[in-house]
């Protein structure tokens, strides 16, 4: 019980701090810190446009940090979701501008196949890593380079659409959609179920509670006669399939089509938000939405005093920095030390 | 394919692996203290924009240089106090700083040119032959003298290194730490003083290494200027078996898979020139594939260290 609290209170004073040094770089920077704060605040929240909104840019990034939380809960680092996230856009953008399939079963299929195009992506670091004992983290890296590239050749050359480097947007029967008229779609409902999903799995079943025992502890599992190379794989090939989902659910939601650009540094969110969310699914997509609010409201901060929208970047990079750091520090012995003398004290009075 | 592709080809590869030379040393220096840094990415990020931002300003690629050392120690100060302090996980740290320190970068150019700036170019070092007045086609010539101060500090660096952590008794007592700290301790080494010693020289390394692209290479900043480089470093490491010279030899080769990819682009040969740009990452990935992991590192890497703990 007190675990979970410190859990919860680490993150939170850290997000306190970034913003405190937020603030600060805002006044170096001769802008007013609470105009910034509140046209941060009335650019994610001021209206049911701007939530929706929100909810919408939180999307693809609640997807990606499903995808390292899920990796991360088996004990391997799955630091591709940026790659799986853009190979399933791409397969989707094929399969929605060129097989001539509308509708639903349409959606359907993108859908199915930019998970299955993620999974495959993701299988390859997988497959080096159980049958050739390969660093997960350098392989997963070195394809997003190749996806990135690959969505590269895809809208300069092979669908491109007109003198602009891009793709056409896919057509309107395969677009997500809206929610009450709001730029959320049903990729955003789609991206809670996923949570959930992942979440039963995880806790409620015994699958889900052999594969956190292999991430906790693999030569314990291993000992405990669980089939620890497998959990490994399936782990990666899984993680990738939700980034692969997202990014066919991104594409037919809000992204329409293939640009340069496109997805970069999504990956990396991802790890930043099931880091702050400590691999819980649902606490990852609590950090998604909060991440969502720091790039909306920032545009609209940056109408309102001047402050780069990069701000935000900072102050999630922060958060970052102090909730790892803040986590490592409450299990070291002499905090703990500390912290058991501070209470004894307390007992004594 | 004439002797002039082949010539450029060569002298290019020198080029393009001199910022592998410094990003895998600094992973070197880190690693061989038991702490695995996958943050150069992010360190070589910062250091790039400083050295050019301090090139900028002052007119010297050199003081760009400088700089770009001292913020990537500056950066690699919170990594390190985070993981030898606090024991903070070494892989989760180094991500961090993988998102804080490009962040930061793009924050500072964002500030100082503005939001819709143009392109703002900056002189590059001067190379050996041009400080001496030489002025040659020979290949030799090219490929001994034509390069910038930062390529010999680059191999010199290779061979002190190689010297460091086989001759002397520092280095052994420095490679004792990655090992087994608790025995380097025992023998009176200071665990905690010789990381953050190596914290040190990872960070400027790494900084020197992202100053180099844009005060040896390009002219300019762009996001993402590294380019994955830091990442490439790593596997440059395994594949060089944490040693100097094979760290070297496996600069030399991802820098020739570089160069290659710019030459093949200017052919283009009709195919999407994205195709020869992924030629370094495959190759990353199938080097990696090809030699396996064989646990070669020191022992003691992404172990904290906790004097307390017996």
């Amino acid at each position: 019980m007190k675990n979970k609290f410190v859990n919860i209170l680490v993150p939170l004073i850290s997000v306190l701090l970034a913003f405190v040094i937020g603030c600060i770089v805002i006044a170096v920077l001769g802008a007013n810190p609470f105009v910034a704060l509140q046209a941060l605040w009335t650019g994610a929240f001021g209206s049911m446009r701007n939530v929706g909104t929100t909810l919408a840019r939180s999307t693809p990034l609640i997807f990606t940090g499903l995808c390292a939380c899920f990796a991360y809960r088996c004990g391997v680092f799955n630091l591709g979701g940026e790659g799986q996230f853009i190979i399933g856009a791409v397969v989707c953008c094929f399969i929605a501008t060129r097989s001539g399939l509308e509708g639903p079963l349409a959606i359907v299929l993108c859908l199915a196949a930019g998970a299955l195009a993620g999974g495959l992506w993701a299988a390859v670091p997988g497959v080096l890593k159980i049958y050739r004992d390969q660093n997960e983290m350098i392989i997963s890296i070195m394809l997003n380079y190749v996806a990135t590239l690959f969505m590269g050749v895809v809208y300069t050359n092979w669908l491109r659409d007109g003198t602009v480097p891009q793709t056409a947007p896919v057509p309107d029967a395969t677009k997500l959609s809206r929610l009450f008229g709001l730029r959320v779609t049903t990729a955003f409902i789609l991206a809670i179920v996923v949570g959930l999903l992942i979440y039963y799995f995880l806790f409620y079943t015994s699958k889900g509670f052999q594969l956190r025992a292999v991430g906790l502890n693999m030569t314990a599992a291993q000992f405990n006669g669980f089939a620890v190379k497998r959990y490994i794989l399936m782990s990666f090939i899984v993680s990738g399939a939700i980034a692969g989902l997202g990014g066919s659910a991104d594409l037919m939601g809000t992204q329409y089509r293939l640009i340069n650009g496109y997805a970069s540094g999504y990956g990396f969110d991802g790890v930043a938000m099931a880091l702050i969310g400590q691999l819980h699914p649902l606490a990852t997509i609590l950090v998604a939405i909060f991440f969502a609010v720091l790039r909306v409201g920032s545009t609209t901060m940056q109408a309102a005093t001047g402050v780069p929208t990069s701000v935000s970047d900072i102050i999630q990079a922060l958060v970052i920095v102090f909730t790892v750091a803040g986590l490592a520090m409450v299990k070291l012995p002499q905090f703990k030390a500390a912290v058991a003398k501070l209470s004894a004290r307390k007992e004594a009075a | 394919m004439d002797s002039a592709f082949i010539t450029n080809l060569i002298l290019a590869s020198v080029r393009m692996a001199t910022p592998l030379i410094f990003l895998s040393l600094a992973e070197l220096y880190s690693q061989r203290a038991g702490l695995v840094h996958i943050g150069l990415e992010g360190l070589a990020a910062i250091g790039s924009l400083v050295g050019f931002l301090v090139s900028l300003i002052t007119g010297s690629p050199l003081l760009g240089v400088l700089a770009g050392a001292a913020v990537g120690i500056l950066v690699n100060m919170i990594y390190a106090y985070a993981t030898i302090n606090l024991c903070a996980e070494q892989i989760v740290y180094g991500m961090a700083i993988n998102i804080f320190a490009p962040a930061l970068a793009a924050f500072i150019y964002r500030v100082y040119f503005g939001a819709g700036s143009e392109l703002v170019q900056v002189g590059l070092m001067t190379t050996l032959s041009g400080l001496l007045g030489i002025a040659s086609d020979n290949f030799l010539v090219r490929l001994l003298l034509d390069q910038t101060p930062m390529v010999y500090l680059a191999y010199g660096l290779v061979i002190f290194t190689a010297i460091y952590f086989n001759k002397t008794k520092s280095g052994l007592n420095y490679k004792a730490v990655g090992e087994y700290p608790k025995a380097a301790a025992t023998l009176g080494i200071s665990v905690v003083g010789v990381k953050y010693a190596a914290s040190v020289i990872c960070g400027a390394l790494a900084g020197i290494g992202g100053a180099y692209l844009t005060t040896c290479y390009s002219t300019t900043y762009t996001d993402g200027n590294v380019a994955g480089r830091g990442f490439i470093a790593l596997a440059a490491v395994i594949f060089g078996r944490w040693s100097a010279g094979g760290v070297l030899l496996a600069c030399l080769f991802f820098g020739f898979c570089d160069a290659l990819q710019i030459r093949l682009q200017v052919g283009s040969y009709g195919i999407p020139y994205q195709f020869f740009q992924m030629i370094p990452y495959i190759a990353t990935v199938v080097v990696l594939t090809i030699i396996g992991m064989k646990k070669a590192g020191p022992k003691g890497v992404g172990k904290p260290y906790l004097r307390e703990e017996r």
